[in-house]
């Protein structure tokens, strides 16, 4: 499946129009000296020919360099960091909202606090997110001037950060700066509540379709019967095996969260994976998209094989 | 049960761990302590720009340019304000012969490290660049350098062609002066190794995201710094380059903000911001390719020329921040005159336009598909072209398509006669008339829009040879004179530099000059 998708987006970068060097210096020379230079480049030669020098680099571990020179794999590790660590935080929101309003949704089904919850879900979901991503700042930004309208910390925080993957958050929480983290923090919200509302439609739906289901369970009539309170029904009954179908999905949503993230970084300058592959595709830089492409691959192919163990565990009905 | 809680219980604890493992594994925020309590100046920079390389062999774009004129020295510079170039590294440079320009090196110049910066180490400067001839770098720009040599104290540049653009040249970011002892001589440098002689030097390069550069101690030059430090922050989006400045988020909002965000940050002084203008040098024009119709007939073209109204665009569409042009030659640099306003005039003539086709016989309206490019030229190119079409549509003499498509296919479907007339514009690479000549016509230039007028390629070449300036100030005027009778491309209008700044910093405007450098030393910070 990976080297369906490689070769996929090899293709069709190469198939769209223009060229590394177009995209750097078209307007300002003439054609005779861009073609001088795409064919220094390389970027004239048969594709299959290109194709099969980038398969033989991938084979050999070596995502290649972008245009600026710095290696794909160090792209991958110090902006995937930045991704992960929006998406880990996304993921929290997401479930710190999601889940109490789906079981709300759920125990409360056809009232009006369900119609609000589901129309809530579709609506986030179904928001583009660099619209909801835009009101945030327009708000929180210009109006009210409470948080920072881009980035992951303060300019002048960022020029104290070493090089290498960074986890913020929690290297500040670590060290015990309070200002850093302050200032992690500020950065942190909008970008990660735009991102995570994204995915809580999701969790709503899902858990207050799995409430609802568990609810006509017949254990659950049972402990009615013996005249157990029915807020202890739903919350020491019902609510826990509700939600183990809900862990298996939510690690589905890895891919949902990486497309979303693209959008959500690229609104909020947020330095990760998905700003930088923005930034390549309009670059034509065709290595750092091919290889950020195929990293994004290979994670939700592992993500989902860690889920169907996870799930294997969880849940003594399924065995391999 | 248990067994499943404890199986959760062990998969949370195992992730968190290992959030913390790699929290720990990772740099550290903060790691750097301040400077033990002595304050220094630092200011940040917000800009759109895109960075390629900080190795003068590597970059031909305003991005790294940007970076580079303030990281190295270069033999001669362009001081603020001026248009001339005046020695900085070379303590003298002259035309020994037409085609021999030699400096004589300043004595005890350094780079950051400590190596010496002699006439070895610009020879190798510009041997590199035309050796590596980087497929993104300025070797373009050197061509007529066949070759640098040193001997003792001076350095000898030998030319193809006599060229009076060479002093302008070395100013530029493909004149930078790099050590030969850390610059490879056949490839180019990643750029975070780079170093310079120049006002600063390069702390840190978060690609993308920052560059951080520091006042350079071993710096020689002339010029004052009026700060310590310089972050560079790279946004997105001009949206978010204006909430930053709004934010205080950065100090300096340059390149690029839109005439709308322009607008809107002159009206919040109350906020703590302003927006400064200073001269520029950009330019916007139709070209016309030659070879396609309408565009084959002169007569067509200048037709067009009568009608376009260049002031109401710069007022409805652009706010007043752009002015009107009537060359192609940009007004502040030596030699521009305004042969498009004796020609055309400033307003609309209906009349002179329809006289203009009669006389050539041809029939009315005329079809004309009107590109133009909606991502390289700003978010107002949308309306100034609607703007253009409805000038072009006044009384009936044209009827315009207006077509647009994205940069990448834009510029090379244009290249290819694809487009017959099409929105066009041009940043300088060094502020000099003959950099709005020699790339534009000669054989159709970089367009390839297949004008070719011998009479104006032999003044182009002989404007750039020629040492007498009275001379040279006739050519030019010539030159300029046969392009708005031909009218192989319409100026439309030259844009001013503008930066929304915080109401403590000063010193923006002073950068701001045909050379388009913006030199981060003069900006300063009041309490």
């Amino acid at each position: 499946m990976v080297w369906i998708l490689l070769t996929l987006v090899f293709l069709l970068l190469r198939v769209a129009p223009g060229d590394p060097i177009t995209a750097a210096l078209g307007g300002q020379l003439p054609p005779a000296e861009l073609a001088r230079r795409r064919h220094a480049g390389g970027y004239d030669r048969p594709i299959i020919v290109q194709y099969g020098d980038y398969l033989k680099q991938v084979l050999s571990g070596n995502l290649g360099k972008t245009q600026q020179g710095e290696s794909v794999t160090h792209v991958v590790l110090v902006n995937g960091s930045a991704t992960l660590e929006l998406s880990i935080f996304a993921l929290l929101f997401a479930l710190a909202v999601g889940v109490p309003i789906g079981l709300r949704c759920g125990r409360r089904r056809d009232g009006a606090f369900d119609t609000f919850g589901r129309l809530f879900g579709i609506v986030t979901y179904a928001a583009p997110v660099f619209f909801l991503g835009l009101l945030f700042q327009l708000l929180f930004t210009k109006r009210l001037g409470w948080l920072p309208p881009s980035g992951q910390v303060s300019a002048t925080l960022q020029a104290e950060i070493s090089d290498g993957p960074h986890l913020l958050f929690f290297e500040a929480l670590f060290k015990g700066d309070t200002n850093a983290l302050s200032d992690v923090v500020k950065h942190l919200i909008m970008p990660a509540v735009t991102l995570g509302l994204l995915v809580t439609g999701v969790v709503i739906r899902l858990v207050r379709v799995n409430v609802i289901q568990t609810l006509k369970g017949d254990y659950v009539e049972a402990a009615r019967a013996r005249g157990i309170p029915e807020r202890r029904v739903v919350m020491r009954h019902a609510f826990h095996n509700a939600l183990v179908p809900i862990i298996t999905v939510m690690g589905l949503q890895a891919a949902l969260l990486l497309s979303g993230s693209v959008l959500t970084e690229e609104t909020f300058n947020w330095p990760g994976i998905g700003n930088r592959l923005i930034q390549y595709l309009q670059n034509r830089d065709y290595l750092a998209v091919q290889g950020i492409i195929s990293v994004f691959a290979i994670v939700v192919v592992v993500i989902s094989l860690l889920i169907d163990i996870a799930n294997a565990i969880l849940d003594p009905r399924v065995r391999y | 049960m248990l067994h499943r809680r404890s199986a959760t219980f062990a998969a949370a604890s195992l992730a968190v761990s290992g959030l913390l493992v790699l929290a720990a594994c990772g740099g550290s925020v903060g790691d750097k302590s301040g400077s033990g309590g002595k304050t220094s100046t630092t200011i940040t920079v917000g800009t759109t720009d895109k960075v390629i390389s900080f190795d003068p062999a590597g970059a031909y774009d305003q991005g790294s340019w940007t970076i580079i004129q303030n990281l190295y020295q270069h033999l001669m510079a362009v001081a603020p304000g001026e248009s001339k170039a005046t020695p900085e590294a070379a303590q003298s440079c002259a035309y020994t012969a037409p085609t021999t320009y030699t400096c004589t090196m300043r004595p005890g110049l350094t780079f950051s490290n400590g190596d010496p910066l002699d006439a070895a180490a610009v020879a190798f400067t510009f041997n590199r660049i035309a050796k590596i001839n980087d497929p993104k770098g300025p070797s373009s720009l050197v061509l007529n350098i066949k070759k640098a040599t040193a001997q003792g104290n001076k350095v000898t540049l030998t030319l193809g062609t006599p060229d009076q653009t060479i002093p302008l040249l070395l100013a530029g970011g493909e004149g930078a002066l790099v050590d030969p002892k850390v610059f490879p001589a056949n490839k180019v440098l990643d750029s975070a190794k780079v170093i310079g002689s120049g006002p600063y030097k390069l702390d840190k390069y978060d690609v993308g995201t920052q560059v951080v550069l520091s006042k350079n101690p071993k710096y020689k030059g002339d010029d004052k710094i009026n700060n310590d430090k310089v972050i560079v922050s790279y946004k997105q989006k001009a949206s978010d380059l204006k909430l930053s400045l709004e934010n205080a988020d950065v100090d300096v909002a340059y390149r690029t903000l839109t005439p709308t965000d322009l607008k809107s940050l002159a009206s919040e002084s109350s906020k703590g911001v302003k927006v400064v203008y200073g001269p520029g040098a950009e330019i916007r024009y139709i070209d016309f390719d030659t070879t396609l119709q309408p565009g084959k007939q002169k007569a067509a073209r200048q037709a067009a020329a009568y009608l376009i109204d260049r002031q109401k665009i710069a007022t409805d569409v652009y706010d007043g921040q752009v002015q009107p042009l009537y060359s192609i030659v940009p007004q502040g640099l030596f030699g521009a005159t305004q042969p498009f306003k004796d020609e055309y005039g400033t307003t609309p003539d209906l009349t002179k336009a329809k006289a203009a086709l009669k006389a050539a016989h041809i029939s009315t309206p005329v079809n004309m598909t009107l590109w133009w490019n909606p991502d390289h030229y700003g978010e107002l190119s949308s309306d100034e072209y609607a703007a253009i079409e409805k000038q072009l549509e006044t009384g009936g003499l044209f009827k315009v398509t207006r077509r647009s498509v994205d940069w990448n296919t834009y510029d090379e479907d244009s290249k290819k006669h694809a487009y017959p007339v099409y929105e066009l514009g041009w940043f300088p690479d060094y502020p000099d008339a003959d950099d709005y000549l020699t790339p534009f016509f000669p054989k159709g230039g970089f367009a390839n829009t297949g004008y070719d007028n011998p009479a104006l390629d032999k003044l182009i070449d002989q404007q750039r040879g020629e040492q007498d300036q009275t001379k040279r100030l006739a050519l030019l005027t010539q030159a300029q004179q046969i392009v708005a009778q031909d009218v192989p491309l319409i100026p439309v209008w030259q844009g001013k530099q503008n930066a929304g700044v915080r109401s403590n910093i000063t010193g923006v405007q002073n950068t701001f000059d045909a050379s388009f450098n913006f030199r981060f030393w003069l900006v300063g910070k009041t309490k």
